[in-house]
């Protein structure tokens, strides 16, 4: 028996040193994790792929030139599914298995909110690149959860300005799907709509995943619009297009609408009637300044595409964290939220900076339109003036 | 010693056997999870216990469809519908902070049963194929309301339910504690697994069996099939309301996927892979497949696949599931059904 | 000039959907401005409403009609049928990218669905037909089959949308209503389709063996009739026409992997309302719940609509659980 013992005790001595010697070997190679979770799969996909590109190049370039304070960075990538329930499953395997020290790449805006809610457990934080929900900073904000991308609130805002700017005595007609987001992008356009004093002649919601926008048609010729605005989505903002045009109703109108209205998932299927269609966002690769000119060419040779606002803010976003960690000197939570409020950074398009009250950035937007099958810009908007109110009260 | 009444139930609880029976597997299923639970609270794991623990909340689902499907004959592809009616009413009452942790189950069931029989009154009339598409309706309608309704938090869902503690009087539980929670779910998931077995032993859960085999048999004896299959939905309901109550305490939200088809159709997927009839089968496939899901779904995004072909090959060739492997000729009732044909 | 009704701007941003009140305004000529305006009505907004409901019945019942085939002589609730016309839609997509005009494709679209669903219910489906639990069993099978062809579509085309061009772009004016010409042509093919496949099922040789199946398979196999080989293909002859449907419509609702879901409540509804495995069940079930479906959606929130064709099902399970007519086999 006591052989044995001596046996074991014989091999332990020898094991135990080198797993402690493993230990350091692995402290001074020491990686910080950031878990990107995004929609691989699915609808929202082609999103989730300029997320994973954004944040891919971003960390191949800092880790390049010397990672943060030395330390490089390691993405760990999941599919959000663009389900609140799978998200919350995932995030938690980011936080307690990988150990992630930030998280990002959420799309979808519930799973935004669960999944601030988990951070918010586990001590951490992350940032959304895409949500749009204005809750996200507003009614339902986190002090774990911060924003890099435009809001809804702030496209609609830049929507009514452009409007208001280019034929202020236009009749608006707002069309929308009818569940909570939809209503909320028409109600938040409408209300800076009238703010702006424009002729809003009707409103109007279709179920969400409607086939066949038709029976709306005869509301809104009655109403006569110049300019329509839109917040569907995907198929079907195809749908809405296509059909409009069907019925002979497209060239009338201009058409407006929050940015996930139009997007590369669907521009190709909506083909002739996308021209000329208008929308506020954070980004466009055509920005003119040599910081963006330079990202978009490495982008383009990386992965043979232009990158969008997904891809741009989730670039922009690890940089951030870069600059953040940098100068608190740690990754540690409460610190790095400390030196993340009121925060101001470069992006390829611009400055932007965290506003301290509700996380939001701030940032100037641009009116884009499609013009030959893509976006074009027309004309930028102050961020200050654009970003709305803090109405955050939790913190 | 046999009953008068086995003339319509199936065969007495099988004699003891030197091989591996039914029996053997609700044995091994605390000690399996008594052991994992162990090994997580040594490693100081978290991820996977919550894992688990969700894996036990939705058994409690499975067991719900196994009620209707296994006993009483009944396919409900819409179960979901009682549990996204037990969470959401856990997760709003608890987010509101007006009840604690007995409050939120206790309102959960208080809301299932009379929802089930109202539900169970129109459903429960039609035959088969009928009941079938109403159940799935229903559930459909039930998921579109929520979306659209802004109080229950619409398509976001509702979040901000806290973490609560389980007062047992002598004891109490840290639900915020992966092992602790894990253990309270596995109590109550034998729980439900002994009581309802013990009903289904009954001479209600044999007239239920009774129904499935031949309705009409059943009605010449005097019994009312219409009663028996509308309690038997009723006590599914609260089942499935419980178990669902139950998931907003793990992941402090709830939200309308909770009720899609989706949900429905993988209870009746676990069913079908751990064994219809058995209850012990259907907990085991859903920590199966919760299992599967995690272990598909790190090697591609396409694991949906894989699982629709893993369940049909279950269907044609493995009807009985993984509990039927383990059923000797005495026990499980569509097993007599077909000896009485 | 006629006077146009006015509209009524929504007073709170909370109005749902923008309901017509004709316009008012006091005065002279009242009978002639309630005319006008019913008649603007009528030209503007049910006309074209009954019209669409028309369009989209004669598709619903292309999707019913094979569901209720299937249904009524094989006793299989397919689930997967949504997933065949999202088959149908996404082959014709194929075929586009292979240079294949669109009339083309209408052609060669269902022969292509027809061996796959045969060799479907061949191979599987009937493997289960012998189990006492059948029923369900069938059911569970083509819920799998649905997962694995919606995953598949995501697998192989991608999560995009996509669209054929519309082969017949441009609008008709008829008394004042417009009709593009593309849906005009979806009714003129869609009912075509519909009288033949009524012929054959009630003119044919083949359709009397169908209809024979349907009503005692013992018998109709001691007749010689190879019943199995009936069943696969009248399985894929339902799915068939649903791939067609796909085809048809793909111009106007384009292509994506979870389209199937479109049609399913609707078709399903029709099924049952007309009465599993009637033929002229499914005919005027689909086109009168089309209607129903198109009218009310200007007189009550949309989301309701699916709630309200739910409801006419229950009531119908209710009051007259066969449905509206007989079966097919008797029939």
């Amino acid at each position: 028996m006591t052989n044995k013992l001596k046996k074991v005790g014989a091999v332990l001595s020898v094991l135990l040193p080198m797993a402690a010697a493993g230990q350091a070997a692995a402290q001074s190679n020491n990686p910080i994790t950031i878990g990107v979770l995004t929609p691989l799969s699915g609808t929202y996909a082609p999103i989730g792929q300029q997320v994973k590109w954004g944040t891919e190049l971003a960390v191949k370039e800092i880790n390049a030139a010397g990672g943060i304070n030395g330390r490089p960075i390691r993405l760990v990538f999941e599919d959000e599914e663009a389900n609140p329930s799978v998200a919350t499953r995932k995030a938690e395997k980011l936080f307690q298995s990988d150990k992630v020290d930030f998280l990002t790449g959420v799309v979808n805006s519930g799973a935004t909110i669960a999944v601030g809610q988990v951070a918010e457990r586990n001590d951490r934080l992350m940032a959304t690149t895409v949500s749009l929900s204005d809750a996200i900073t507003g009614a339902r904000c986190s002090p774990n959860v911060f924003r890099v991308n435009a809001p809804g609130g702030m496209q609609a805002l830049g929507l009514a300005a452009w409007i208001k700017q280019t034929n202020p005595e236009a009749r608006v007609f707002a069309i929308g799907p009818d569940y909570e987001m939809g209503r909320n992008t028409v109600d938040g356009f409408v209300k800076q709509a009238k703010e702006l004093d424009l002729n809003v002649v009707g409103q109007v919601f279709a179920p969400l995943g409607e086939k066949d926008y038709t029976p709306y048609f005869g509301q809104i010729r009655q109403a006569r619009p110049d300019v329509l605005y839109t917040s569907t989505a995907g198929n079907d903002t195809v749908r809405l297009f296509t059909q409009l045009q069907e019925y002979g109703l497209r060239e009338r109108l201009t058409i407006v609408g929050a940015s996930v209205a139009v997007t590369a998932q669907n521009i190709g299927a909506i083909g002739a009637a996308a021209e000329g269609f208008v929308t506020v966002a954070g980004y466009s690769p055509d920005i003119d300044t040599p910081e963006n000119k330079k990202f978009v060419a490495d982008f383009r040779e990386a992965y043979n595409a232009d990158p969008d606002l997904y891809g741009a803010d989730s670039y922009g976003l690890i940089y951030l964290y870069k600059a953040a960690v940098e100068k608190a000197g740690t990754t540690e939570t409460a610190e790095l939220r400390k030196t993340l409020r009121g925060f101001t950074w470069q992006t390829p398009q611009g400055p932007k900076s965290i506003r301290a009250g509700d996380h939001q950035a701030v940032m100037n937007v641009y009116v884009l339109e499609v013009r030959n099958g893509r976006f074009t810009i027309k004309e930028s908007i102050d961020g200050q003036t654009a970003i709305g109110p803090d109405t955050c009260e939790r913190f | 010693m046999h009953p008068a009444n086995t003339v319509v139930s199936p065969a007495a609880p099988a004699p003891a056997r030197r091989r591996l029976g039914v029996q053997h597997l609700v044995i091994a299923f605390p000690v399996l999870s008594l052991t994992f639970a162990s090994i997580g609270a040594v490693l100081g794991e978290t991820f996977y216990l919550r894992l688990a623990t969700e894996a036990l909340i939705l058994a409690g689902l499975a067991l719900s469809v196994d009620i209707l499907l296994g006993y009483t004959g009944l396919l409900s592809l819409g179960q979901a519908l009682y549990f996204g009616l037990g969470a959401y009413t856990a997760a709003y009452l608890l987010g509101q902070g007006a009840v604690g942790f007995w409050g939120a189950l206790l309102s959960s069931l208080a809301l299932a049963t009379p929802v089930a029989l109202l539900a169970g009154l129109v459903a429960i009339r039609s035959k088969g194929v009928y009941f079938i598409l109403i159940t799935f309706g229903l559930a459909q309608v039930a998921a579109k309301t929520i979306y659209n309704t802004r109080e229950l938090g619409g398509s976001d869902g509702l979040v901000g339910v806290p973490v609560l503690q389980a007062d047992f009087g002598l004891f109490r539980v840290d639900l915020g504690s992966p092992v602790e929670f894990f253990l309270l779910m596995l109590a109550l998931i034998m729980g439900l697994y002994l009581g309802l077995n013990y009903l289904m032993h009954t001479p209600f859960g044999r007239t239920l069996v009774a129904i499935r085999s031949n309705e009409h048999r059943v009605r010449f004896l005097g019994f009312d099939p219409w009663r028996y299959k509308l309690a038997a939905y009723a006590v599914a309901a609260n089942v499935a309301a419980l178990s669902g109550a139950m998931y907003p305490m793990l992941r402090g939200f709830v939200s309308p996927e909770l009720l899609y088809f989706k949900m429905s159709a993988d209870a009746v997927i676990t069913v079908i892979f751990g064994g219809v009839g058995t209850l012990i089968g259907p907990i085991y496939g859903s920590v199966a497949l919760v299992g599967l899901r995690t272990v598909l779904g790190s090697w591609t995004e396409h694991y949906h696949m894989i699982i629709g072909a893993l369940f049909m090959l279950a269907v044609i060739f493995m009807p009985r599931g993984i509990a039927g492997l383990f059923e000797r000729k005495e026990s499980g009732p569509a097993q007599d059904e077909a000896e009485r044909t | 000039m006629a006077r146009r009704p006015s509209v009524r701007t929504p007073a709170s941003a909370s109005d749902d959907t923008l309901r017509l009140a004709p316009g008012t305004s006091g005065g002279a000529a009242r009978r002639e401005t309630v005319m006008t305006v019913a008649i603007e009505y009528l030209q503007f907004v049910l006309a074209p409403q009954m019209l669409n409901g028309l369009t989209i019945g004669v598709a619903v019942v292309l999707v019913a009609l094979g569901l209720s085939i299937i249904f009524g002589l094989l006793d299989v609730v397919n689930m997967a049928h949504g997933e065949f016309y999202a088959l149908g839609a996404f082959i014709s997509m194929s075929l586009y990218s292979l240079g294949v005009s669109f009339w083309l494709a209408l052609v060669l679209v269902p022969p292509i669905v027809i061996p796959i669903g045969f060799l479907i219910e061949r191979g599987l489906i009937q493997r289960v037909y012998q189990h006492d639990q059948r029923h369900v069993l069938t059911l569970l099978l083509t819920v799998g089959l649905s997962i694995i062809m919606e995953d598949a579509f995501d697998l192989i085309y991608g999560p995009n949308t996509m669209r054929p061009e519309n082969p017949l772009p441009g609008s008709t004016e008829f008394l004042g209503v417009i009709l593009p010409n593309y849906r005009l042509f979806l009714l003129a093919v869609g009912v075509a389709t519909i009288l033949a496949t009524w012929l054959v099922i009630y003119r044919t040789r083949l359709g009397a063996m169908i209809r024979a199946a349907a009503f005692d398979k013992h018998m109709t196999a001691s007749l010689g009739v190879p019943v199995l080989r009936v069943y696969a293909g009248t399985f894929a002859f339902g799915v068939a026409l649903a791939g067609f449907a796909g085809v048809l419509l793909a111009p106007i609702y384009s292509v994506f992997p979870t389209m199937g879901h479109d049609f399913v409540l609707l078709a399903f509804t029709a099924v049952i309302v007309g009465g599993i495995g009637s033929f002229y069940g499914a005919v005027i079930a689909g086109l009168l719940l089309a209607q129903i479906q198109a009218i009310s959606s200007l007189y009550i929130p949309p989301y309701w609509s699916d709630p309200l064709l739910f409801a006419i099902m229950v009531a119908v399970l209710v009051v007259r659980p066969q449905g509206l007519f007989n079966w097919m086999g008797k029939g």
